[in-house]
């Protein structure tokens, strides 16, 4: 067994359906802004499913973000969960064939190596349909869903550092593609 | 007359939904629909070909390579991009790593469910397990201290009420015949298969960086930079480490995966004789060994039909062409006359039931996926589609001889192939053939590096100013679960339309304008039913072709998406 990891930080969801891939866009835009700690890593998941297994059963914390739909709640809303409140959760994450994200945390623990704690951070979407790109709501919540991530993280003993500006400008530039592509902003700070 | 519905198929990706009429302990007859509309082709339009396979690896957490590697051949056709032999070797190994690692998963994830009673191992006699697996291959992982555990582990799991990947089936079902002990050294081998796919992921890392969905694809050629001497590149040091990926691989395909088949198998022989199908079988081809545009394919592409396997020719794409008659679009010039994928439209128009529903409008249109013909035919596709037309070609000789030896020890005739077991044995083999295949590869990229040849793109085509104005591109690829193609026409630069024509398409569509049925549908009829209300029999048969919905439809109907209730904060 490898060395197990501090924290990993799991962004969920499909960017071609709208704002269901929030949590694998807010991923990109926290790697554009901060440098990622020693001891942590930074995942855009997708909807990828034993892919991510190996990751899981490696790391100590896992902090999830992916949209949550909350009926009643205004889109572009903060959620947050913890323990075994997530597994549910992430139960509609299905992947290859229909082995989700939930799934994926008991195959973890019937091996006997599951994340011994977990989060997830996210937002209630507007729009599923099949579209590229954040719908108004969701987008305006973003920067604060990136700070919301640097805090979990600094409470569990991770500090995220931000980039310098100049640094930030070239990852734009560079072959950072899902980011560029939907047409994403950075967060402002 | 009895009416059965699933819906969802449990354990596949996306929402499929199949209706039969089963009468006297049979189905009679049978309709397949996806309840989900696909349509990724309508975003990538007036988008840069160049970034379509970034799009298209993400129709799917499935089928993440297969939707990059078709598009990108699509794109290249069209711009007459000439990849460089090393990207062939590094697309071949990327393509066989994800075939041996998905027929894996397929067979311990999913199917094997549909053999294996889970809640019958917690019974079995641990050193009697033992005896079993011993007999059956030489794999050291085997002992009575093993199972011993696995029997352990699997009580604490079940008594914390949290079935996980084992909840929704049938257990207890009387379909299931197995023992208690293969049951459980089935369970064992479901977590070795686990811990096989983690290690064996590392491939992709090598291959295609860290992030789980592959950055290393490259209209023309690949971005891995490769050099014997550089710490970043592919170098010596890389190839040791493929070479060793590759051969555990090939010892887990040969000495677990294989054997455990022949050993499920050999209790279920009558389903040698269920779950035939159209009986028409379809491979475009795979794993090109050469760099010419019509390359010599390792497993060679081929139509068959009737079940004549004297009779193989090759594919020709004109033949192709898509019927909506039982789905849910509109085609201008009328559903009854089917169109080419260069021509394709993508008009949906839902004209079903409103849900929540008993039962959709057989008679009339009742899928989001459309028909595929060949030549009018329904056609199957897949690793049995494969390893028949490899069979009656008589090339690779090594598919030959594995398809030989798998009738062999089950006592059957070729005949059995047409079969549902036939599709899962089918599996097993292209892993074998695949995974033994995949060291020449390596050996080939070494080959390479010691002559320092480390082209690995062909950047001559990269300026669009480089394209003719208009342009057109089909990209074909031999996916895990079938054939794939992607169909491109690009003007000044952009998209103007772009199709995709999926595995499942072709397996799960429904009728056709002449009535036709497809193969799921055609499958099905016939199959014994032993519990109306518990349709095992019926999801042996839909899994033992890999169903993969979420490529042959698209977005996540929000309507039937269970809600989650949290507490915001």
């Amino acid at each position: 067994m490898t060395e197990r990891l501090g924290l990993l930080v799991l962004g969920l969801g499909n960017v071609l359906c709208g704002d269901d891939g929030l949590g694998a866009a807010a991923v990109h835009l926290l790697q554009q802004a901060y440098r990622v700690p020693e001891g942590v890593l930074v995942i855009d998941g997708g909807t990828l499913g034993l892919a991510l297994l190996p990751m899981l059963q490696d790391a100590e914390q896992v902090l999830m973000v992916d949209a949550v739909r909350a009926p009643g709640a205004e889109p572009g809303t903060a959620v947050r969960l913890a323990g075994m409140d997530v597994p549910p959760a992430v139960r509609e994450r299905l992947s290859p064939h229909q082995i989700g994200v939930a799934d994926l945390l008991d195959a973890a623990q019937l091996m006997g190596c599951g994340p011994g704690n977990m989060l997830l951070v996210g937002l209630v979407p507007h729009d599923l349909g099949l579209r590229v790109g954040l719908s108004p709501a969701v987008e305006r919540a973003m920067p604060a869903l990136v700070e919301t991530i640097v805090a979990e993280a600094r409470a569990l003993g991770f500090e995220f550092v931000p980039r310098p500006h100049d640094e930030q400008a070239r990852r734009l530039d560079g072959a950072d593609g899902v980011v560029s592509l939907l047409g994403l902003r950075r967060p402002g700070r | 007359m009895a009416h059965v519905v699933v819906d969802p198929i449990t354990r596949i990706e996306g929402h499929l939904r199949i209706e039969t009429e089963v009468e006297g302990g049979t189905v009679r007859d049978a309709w397949s629909s996806s309840t989900m509309f696909r349509g990724v082709e309508i975003i990538l339009k007036g988008r840069d070909p160049r970034d379509a396979w970034v799009f298209t690896q993400r129709i799917c957490g499935v089928c993440t390579t297969v939707h990059a590697i078709t598009s990108i051949r699509a794109v290249e056709h069209a711009i007459g991009a000439n990849p460089p032999p090393n990207a062939r070797l590094l697309r071949n190994l990327i393509i066989g790593a994800q075939c041996v690692q998905d027929h894996v998963i397929h067979f311990y994830h999913l199917h094997a469910l549909d053999w294996v009673d889970i809640v019958s191992a917690l019974s079995a006699d641990p050193a009697k397990t033992a005896s079993l697996a011993q007999s059956i291959s030489d794999w050291p992982i085997s002992g009575r201290a093993y199972f011993t555990d696995v029997r352990a582990r699997l009580k604490d799991f079940v008594a914390g009420g949290r079935l996980g990947p084992f909840a929704n089936a049938y257990w207890g079902h009387p379909a299931y015949k197995l023992p208690p002990e293969a049951n459980l050294m089935a369970v064992g081998h479901y977590l070795q298969a686990l811990d096989f796919q983690r290690q064996f992921i590392r491939m992709h890392a090598i291959l295609g960086g860290k992030n789980p969905h592959l950055q290393s694809f490259l209209v023309g050629g690949m971005a891995t930079p490769v050099d014997a001497d550089s710490q970043n590149a592919l170098n010596m040091g890389t190839i040791a480490e493929l070479s060793k990926l590759v051969a555990s691989a090939r010892d887990f395909v040969t000495r677990v995966y294989m054997p455990d088949v022949l050993a499920i198998a050999a209790f279920y022989k009558d389903w040698a004789g269920i779950g035939a199908g159209v009986g028409n079988y379809l491979s475009y081809g795979e794993y090109p060994e050469d760099d010419n545009p019509n390359p010599n394919m390792y497993l060679p592409g081929g139509t068959i039909l009737n079940r004549d396997l004297g009779k193989v020719a090759p594919v020709e794409p004109d033949k192709i062409s898509e019927y909506v008659k039982h789905s849910w679009y509109d085609y201008k010039g009328g559903d009854d006359k089917p169109l080419p994928p260069f021509k394709g439209e993508t008009s949906p128009n839902y004209t079903g039931p409103k849900p929540p529903y008993e039962r959709l409008h057989l008679d009339r249109k009742y899928s989001w996926v459309k028909s595929p013909r060949y030549e009018d035919h329904p056609m199957e596709v897949g690793p049995l589609a494969r390893m028949l037309v490899a069979y009656a070609y008589g090339r690779p000789s090594r598919v030959k001889e594995l398809v030989d030896n798998t009738l062999k020890a089950l006592g059957v005739g070729p005949q059995a192939l047409f079969s549902t077991l036939g599709r899962t044995a089918a599996r097993a083999i292209e892993s074998q053939v695949i995974a033994e295949k995949m060291q020449d590869w390596v050996a080939a990229l070494a080959e390479s590096m010691a002559r320092r040849d480390y082209r690995i793109c062909d950047n001559s085509k990269f300026d669009p100013s480089t394209w003719p104005e208009e342009c057109w591109g089909s990209g074909f690829h031999e996916a895990p679960r079938g054939s794939l193609g992607h169909w491109v026409h690009i003007r000044n630069g952009e998209i103007v339309n772009y199709q995709c024509v999926v595995p499942t398409t072709w397996n799960a569509g429904p009728r056709d304008a002449h009535g036709k049925r497809g193969p799921y549908e055609e499958a099905l009829v016939g199959t014994p039913i032993a519990k109306p209300d518990q349709p095992l029999e019926i999801l042996r048969t839909v899994h033992s072709f890999d169903p993969c919905l979420a490529c042959a439809v698209h977005v996540l109907d929000t309507e039937r998406r269970e809600i989650v209730k949290v507490s915001v904060v």
